[in-house]
């Protein structure tokens, strides 16, 4: 199959979790360049020492959605040019609705909606001064259906998919296109532990007997990078083993 | 540099018009029937040639009317949207204030005022 792509700036929001550091480079390797986003000098050891074979072949750049301030700075850097945007970033607050601390609610979706809405915005008005773009926005099988204490994961995932679908509806005419991929338990990341845990009642969930893996996501999500891919606009795509399809 | 040129070239371009249908007069959505999609990328397009901030909703004039209902004694109201718009004449205010009835009131000359105010708050700073 032909993978072609029409832009090469790529920033990834999120950029030192497992499955964009599995991402980066496969894009590198189709020509893409990808523009990493952290938020600790921890996180940017991490991509130096991940990505090192790379030198000169990708960005690193401070992007914190939890400071806002971080947005406008970091489009600055890359001086608001960008051809593909795919979003990783995620926070996590696991409690139930009825009693978890307004505050850390508050601060919770400050992060999550609001400023994730700022740098939307900011991403989208980079891409219209070209008339092209494409954002992926990784969500979860949460979204769709959760677990007791994902309430506010599940709003976060719900919410931001729903800013993604308006940006691919709103401004598909003007060449920008959006797709959220919804990917069930993968071998990688906070639910690791947990998945390492209950493995027996998960696999028993899931058709393909199996979790998924970094690399098959970061497939997936370099294919929707492609100009092939750009007909899938303002959608998820559930990437579960067929986990949610089963009763 | 002529904003007016410019922002006529960006019009044109953007709205698929002739640049004989533009002069600093011409009403944005009256006129030339530009919808809020246009005024994204007018925004964008604006920000860019002039490398200026913008404020969409100043910009645009977008919440003039919700300031004119907050103000109910119209004898306030030019002084109160003049603090509002600051790069709005008073004269010009005025003109908008007769306006209001027949439709959204935003004009090329509008734009122009905008420019050329954040061009000079630019240097200032």
């Amino acid at each position: 199959m032909n993978m072609r792509f029409t832009g090469t700036k790529c920033l990834i929001v999120g950029g030192t979790c497992d499955m964009a550091l599995t991402l980066a480079p496969k894009m590198i390797l189709s020509g893409l360049f990808p523009i990493m986003t952290f938020r600790s000098e921890s996180g940017q050891k991490k991509l130096e020492s991940r990505l090192g074979d790379f030198e000169g072949k990708y960005a690193a750049e401070y992007l914190d959605l939890d400071r806002v301030h971080s947005i406008g700075q970091s489009f600055e850097t890359i001086e608001n040019k960008l051809d593909y945007l795919v979003d990783f970033a995620q926070d996590d607050l696991e409690g139930l609705i009825a009693a978890t601390d307004a505050q850390r609610v508050q601060s919770f979706f400050e992060a999550s909606l609001n400023n994730r809405t700022i740098m939307i915005k900011t991403a989208a008005r980079a891409m219209l001064t070209q008339k092209k773009g494409r954002m992926v926005y990784v969500s979860s099988t949460a979204a769709a259906r959760q677990s007791p204490g994902q309430g506010f994961y599940a709003a976060a995932k719900n919410g931001a998919e729903s800013l993604y679908n308006a940006v691919g509806i709103e401004l598909a005419s003007k060449g920008i296109t959006t797709i959220c991929v919804r990917p069930g338990y993968v071998d990688a990341g906070r639910a690791k532990s947990f998945i390492e845990k209950h493995e027996q009642r998960i696999m028993d969930q899931i058709p393909i007997k199996r979790m998924l893996s970094c690399e098959e996501i970061a497939d997936v999500i370099l294919f929707l990078l492609t100009d092939s891919a750009s007909g899938i606009n303002a959608t998820s795509i559930t990437m579960d083993g067929g986990m949610s399809a089963v009763k | 540099m002529d904003i007016f040129k410019e922002i006529r070239q960006i019009l044109v371009e953007l709205l698929d018009v002739d640049e004989k249908e533009i002069t600093t007069d011409t009403y944005l959505v009256r006129d030339l029937c530009a919808e809020s999609i246009d005024f994204l990328e007018l925004a964008v397009s604006l920000n860019n040639r002039f490398a200026i901030e913008i404020n969409d909703d100043d910009l645009f004039l977008r919440n003039l009317r919700l300031y004119i209902q907050n103000i109910p004694d119209s004898q306030d109201r030019l002084a109160g949207l003049t603090g509002r718009f600051p790069f709005l004449s008073t004269k010009r205010i005025a003109e908008i204030l007769a306006d209001l009835d027949q439709g959204p009131v935003l004009k090329v000359k509008d734009l122009i005022a905008y420019i050329e105010w954040q061009t000079k708050s630019k240097k200032a700073a």
